[in-house]
Formats: structure tokens, C-alpha cells, sequence
């Protein structure tokens, strides 16, 4: 009796546990992330989604617009439109057009939640704080269930991954590489607490 | 005041319809249309051409342009094989698709998914003649010296979520389809144009098998 309360103890601190617990504190300046985010006028990525065991692919056009909000569309290989986003300055998010079997609110927000990180649209420096571990630093932005981490090496200069936290644990990891002119070539979106991953791959027009 | 109704109606009809479609006019014998269409489509048992697709985003301002191969045998088998600027393939094989794309490939039964099956019977009913007859769409037919314009509007709520209209160009030389465009309801469309047109070849049936 006494181990299982133990055992049972023991899960329960590991479990609360925050996965970011040994980092520390540092300084530096939060606005150096800035490199990283994307400078897009118009690009064009091939697609794939993997969500529970269905595939889907497809194109997603990005553009930004003369009032500087960005658009999302994604189509498949044969023009069929699955969404038209918008990510406006400020955090504002429209949904200018979403196909019924996808018109959920969770699936909106995953998505908009999921883009908001590689885009970077919407962070916010004044409130971001650094920390740092043996070998990486964690730029955080606070939001309102949880954090943005932007992970990089300790010279700030190679974006390693960025992950969507709850309190405790990172719920999505991404990864952003291969600039060329301020786009990245790859991104690639997966979440943590069920099957669901997002590729994007950069195509020459 | 009646007559007037009426004399503006028909003035702005007029006027729409001659907005709609420059250079067509609308087809007056539309029975005698389907008859022939129908009879010369029994006469191709196969296609080959390539194709250009534009996908136009009006809200944006934008064009992706895409092109591949396409090949067409009877009865009900479509492959298209995008080349650039992305590769993907789609194999329609009666009521099979298979998409292959990189290294990822599906087989997706179109009996499961009736928006498939639907999306799937266009084209398939589009090159084939039999498009006039699909339950899913009105359809209204218009005509030039050189093609014929087949303007179809879905019937079906799920097919009405996705177009607004599908408009398709039909050579009069040889009843064989020159264009497909597919208007959304948002001002977006994507248009297919089919070019290098090869009919009545010999198409190996390997081209269209799926596992």
C-alpha cells in the first residue's frame, strides 16, 4: 500500500511537472528573432497532411496584401478550394472561406494556432522574456493558454525548432529551414498529443 | 407598366447573356445537340493530350499555373500526370482514383465518397460525351462558328458549395472537348485547356491500372 502510494505520487509530480522547468534566465533582446520570420509577398508550397490515418494534399498559395494582411489558400493539385485565411496585423484572423467538412471550430483554431507559429505574425516583444538551457536558448511569448517557444542556437542565428506550449508541456513542434530571400524552403508542423502533421515544401514557379 | 416589366427584362436577360458568353449564341435545337454530341463522343475511344491549368484567385490577384499529361480510354478511364510545376499523379479508373503523390500513394474507392464520385464523373463525363445527361447539373448550351459552350449548374447542394458553374468548350471539328472551366461561387475559377489532342490512338491499358 505504501509503494503504490509512492508509485502514485511519483506519476503525479512527473506529470505536473513543467517540461521547461531547468531552463533559466537571460538576457538579450527578443526583436533579434525577427531574421527568422518569413518576408513573404507571394509564395507557393506543395502541401501534405496527415491527421488520424487520412492524407490529404494539395497547394497553398501565401500572399500578402496591400493593406499588409496576409492570405492563406489552400486548394488541391486540381483547383478544389479546402480554405481561403486571413491573418491580419494585430492578431486579427478572418476565415474568408472554408469547405463545409472542414468548417469546425477546433479544426479553425488548430489551424490558425498552428500558422500564427511559423508565420510569426502576431508575437508581440514587449512581453517576451529569454531562456536558456546548455545548449539552446528559448525565446517565449507569453499568450493565452500557454507560450510560444522560438528555439534557437546560443549565437541566436539558426532557428532549431519552435514549439506551442500549454503551462507545461510543448503541444506542437515546428521546424522552419532553408531561407532563400527571407522565405523558408520547409516548414514542418507536428503536433504532440495526437496524429496530426502539416509539410510544406517551397515550389519554383 | 407591365409591358414595360417585361420589355426590361428581356432587354437585361439579353444582356446578360450576351455578357456571359461573348461570341455565343444560345443554342436553339438543344435536343438535336445532345443527339449528335452523343453520337460523335461514341466515336472516341481514346485521348491523348497535354493540358495547362489555371487556378485564377480573384481576391488575390493570383495564377498558378500548372500543366501535365492526360489520357483518356474508354469506358471511364482518365489519367492525369501533372508535371510541373509539381509532380502528381491521378488514375480514374471506373470507380477507383488513385493519387500518387512523391512517395505517398491512395486508393480511394469513389462508392464511399459520393462528392468524389461526383467531382470524378466530370471529367470522366466531360471527355466522354456523356456529361449532358448527369443528373447533378442543369444545362444550357451555346454556340459559335467554331465550338460549342456547355454551361452546367450543379443541381446538388454538395455540388453547389464547390461551383458555381462548370463551363465546357466543345470543338465542332471533332466534339472533342478544348476546355474546362470551373467557376466558383467566390469569383475564383480553375480553367483546364487541353492541347496537342491525339484521338483514337492506342493507349495500353497499363496506363490506367490501379493495384
Amino acid at each position: 500500500m505504501r509503494y503504490l502510494l509512492l508509485i502514485s505520487s511519483l506519476i503525479i509530480q512527473l506529470g505536473c511537472t513543467s517540461a521547461y522547468r531547468n531552463l533559466q534566465h537571460t538576457t538579450g533582446d527578443p526583436n533579434n528573432l525577427q531574421r527568422f520570420k518569413p518576408v513573404i509577398t507571394t509564395a507557393l508550397y506543395k502541401i501534405d497532411v496527415n491527421v488520424i490515418g487520412k492524407y490529404l494534399s494539395g497547394l497553398l498559395l501565401l500572399k500578402t496584401m496591400p493593406d499588409s494582411s496576409l492570405r492563406m489558400v489552400f486548394s488541391n493539385e486540381m483547383g478544389f478550394k479546402f480554405f481561403d485565411f486571413e491573418f491580419a496585423p494585430g492578431g486579427r484572423f478572418k476565415v474568408n472561406y472554408i469547405i463545409s467538412k472542414m468548417n469546425k471550430k477546433p479544426v479553425i483554431k488548430t489551424l490558425r494556432k498552428d500558422f500564427e507559429l511559423v508565420l510569426m505574425q502576431s508575437l508581440d516583444p514587449s512581453t517576451a522574456y529569454i531562456l536558456k538551457d546548455s545548449s539552446l536558448l528559448y525565446y517565449v511569448f507569453p499568450r493565452s493558454n500557454g507560450f510560444y517557444y522560438y528555439i534557437t542556437n546560443p549565437a541566436g542565428d539558426e532557428l532549431v525548432r519552435m514549439e506551442r506550449s500549454s503551462k507545461r508541456k510543448p503541444v506542437v513542434e515546428a521546424i522552419m529551414k532553408d531561407y532563400h530571400d527571407g522565405i523558408p524552403d520547409t516548414i514542418g508542423i507536428t503536433h504532440k498529443t495526437f496524429h496530426f502533421t502539416i509539410g510544406l515544401k517551397k515550389i519554383v514557379r | 407598366m407591365h409591358k414595360l416589366l417585361l420589355i426590361g427584362l428581356f432587354i437585361s436577360g439579353g444582356i446578360s447573356l450576351k455578357a456571359q458568353y461573348t461570341g455565343y449564341a444560345p443554342l436553339t435545337d438543344l435536343s438535336k445537340f445532345k443527339e449528335l454530341f452523343s453520337v460523335e463522343a461514341q466515336k472516341v475511344t481514346s485521348i491523348k493530350s497535354d493540358f495547362v491549368q489555371e487556378k485564377n484567385l480573384s481576391m488575390l490577384s493570383e495564377k498558378i499555373t500548372s500543366q501535365g499529361k492526360f489520357w483518356f480510354k474508354k469506358d471511364s478511364r482518365v489519367r492525369m500526370e501533372y508535371t510541373k510545376p509539381f509532380t502528381y499523379l491521378m488514375i480514374i479508373n471506373k470507380d477507383k482514383v488513385f493519387v500518387k503523390d512523391g512517395q505517398k500513394q491512395n486508393t480511394i474507392s469513389t462508392k464511399s465518397n459520393k462528392l468524389f464520385q461526383q467531382i470524378n464523373k466530370i471529367t470522366v463525363d466531360c471527355v466522354q460525351g456523356t456529361v449532358l445527361t448527369n443528373p447533378d447539373f442543369s444545362t444550357r448550351v451555346f454556340e459559335n462558328k467554331n465550338a460549342y459552350l456547355v454551361e452546367l449548374s450543379p443541381v446538388s447542394k454538395n455540388l453547389k458549395e464547390f461551383f458555381k458553374t462548370i463551363v465546357v468548350i466543345v470543338d465542332k471539328k471533332d466534339y472533342s472537348v478544348t476546355n474546362i472551366e470551373m467557376n466558383e461561387n467566390s469569383g475564383d475559377n480553375t480553367i483546364i485547356h487541353f492541347v496537342n489532342k491525339e484521338m483514337n490512338t492506342n493507349l495500353p491499358d497499363a496506363l490506367f491500372a490501379i493495384n
